[in-house]
């Protein structure tokens, strides 16, 4: 009932794996039908060429959750993760390579918990694109 | 139109649901989340849990749901076609599990401007069926060129 990760194993500064991800239509679908967030921008092409966007694009939240898994992947257990604060900077399109990772900027060894900065990111025509910035989480470590 | 400071401050009705083992397994799916907490009953109990973790960001169905009564608040004057997810954080009491009866009781935390934008943050305590506080949610819509009343 804990993370795999010892908290006498991890340094300020340290980087956590990122988890990489292509963004394709159908998990966009299947991430509208579990959300409940049938919003036409994250299904409907015309739609979100009405609102200014190339097509549809991922939800937000979709963003969140490939953030969080690079969280509680690295910490090696879901259910260690205490809190997170993500900004949305940029949209997410079909077909990018989804990638979200960290750093530890704290750690606490009293209450035995890190503090993390993290972020996602994506390459679109060349440049390295923020999708969530200025954000941080905290877990529960060993 | 400018959004209704007014109403900073006001409750919506409480949202309750069951989280069920389906639905847990549909949104990992769509996650690509496979931990074995998650996925796996026997997995879960034996780390401790009481049967499968929802994953963290589970919690956002609960949200759509309360979002959009206050959204839809003819009061607050919210352009939705205007409107972008410009924050979300979460805190974690406890993990999410298979069989939690949740309730969420949303309310409009604040409502600020910057320029051109406004900030309407919502936040909600989802509570377990004993009243125990599970979750605390902040939201921050952001509303584009609607301040101060120019349009």
């Amino acid at each position: 009932m804990s993370s795999h990760v010892r908290l006498e194993e991890v340094q300020v500064g340290e980087a956590i794996p990122v988890a990489s991800k292509v963004v394709q239509r159908e998990d966009v679908k299947a991430y509208a039908d579990a959300s409940g967030d049938q919003n036409p921008l994250h299904q409907d092409d015309a739609f979100a060429r009405g609102v200014g966007f190339p097509g549809i694009i991922a939800h937000g939240m979709f963003t969140m959750a490939h953030v969080v898994k690079a969280v509680t992947d690295w910490v090696g257990d879901p259910g260690a993760l205490m809190a997170i604060d993500v900004q949305f900077r940029a949209v997410v399109f079909m077909d990018e390579t989804l990638e979200a990772g960290g750093e530890i900027t704290a750690v606490d060894p009293g209450a035995r918990t890190a503090t993390l900065s993290v972020w996602a990111a994506v390459e679109r025509d060349g440049k390295r694109v923020l999708a969530v910035k200025n954000s941080r989480a905290q877990v529960r470590l060993a | 139109m400018a959004l209704n400071t007014e109403l900073i401050g006001k409750e919506y009705a409480p949202h309750t649901i069951t989280v069920e083992r389906e639905h847990v397994l549909g949104f990992a799916r769509a996650i690509a989340e496979d931990a074995p907490v998650i996925v796996d009953a026997e997995a879960a109990r034996a780390a401790g849990y009481p049967d499968q973790l929802a994953p963290p960001t589970f919690v956002t169905t609960m949200q759509i749901m309360t979002s959009a009564q206050i959204v839809a608040d003819p009061e607050l004057g919210l352009d939705y076609a205007r409107v972008v997810h410009g924050e979300q954080a979460y805190e974690w009491h406890r993990p999410i599990h298979v069989g939690d009866s949740l309730t969420a009781v949303p309310r409009i935390a604040d409502i600020s401007s910057k320029g051109p934008l406004e900030f309407l943050v919502i936040e909600a305590e989802i509570k377990d069926a004993v009243g125990e506080t599970v979750v605390t949610a902040r939201t921050t819509l952001l509303s584009r060129g609607t301040a101060g009343g120019g349009g």
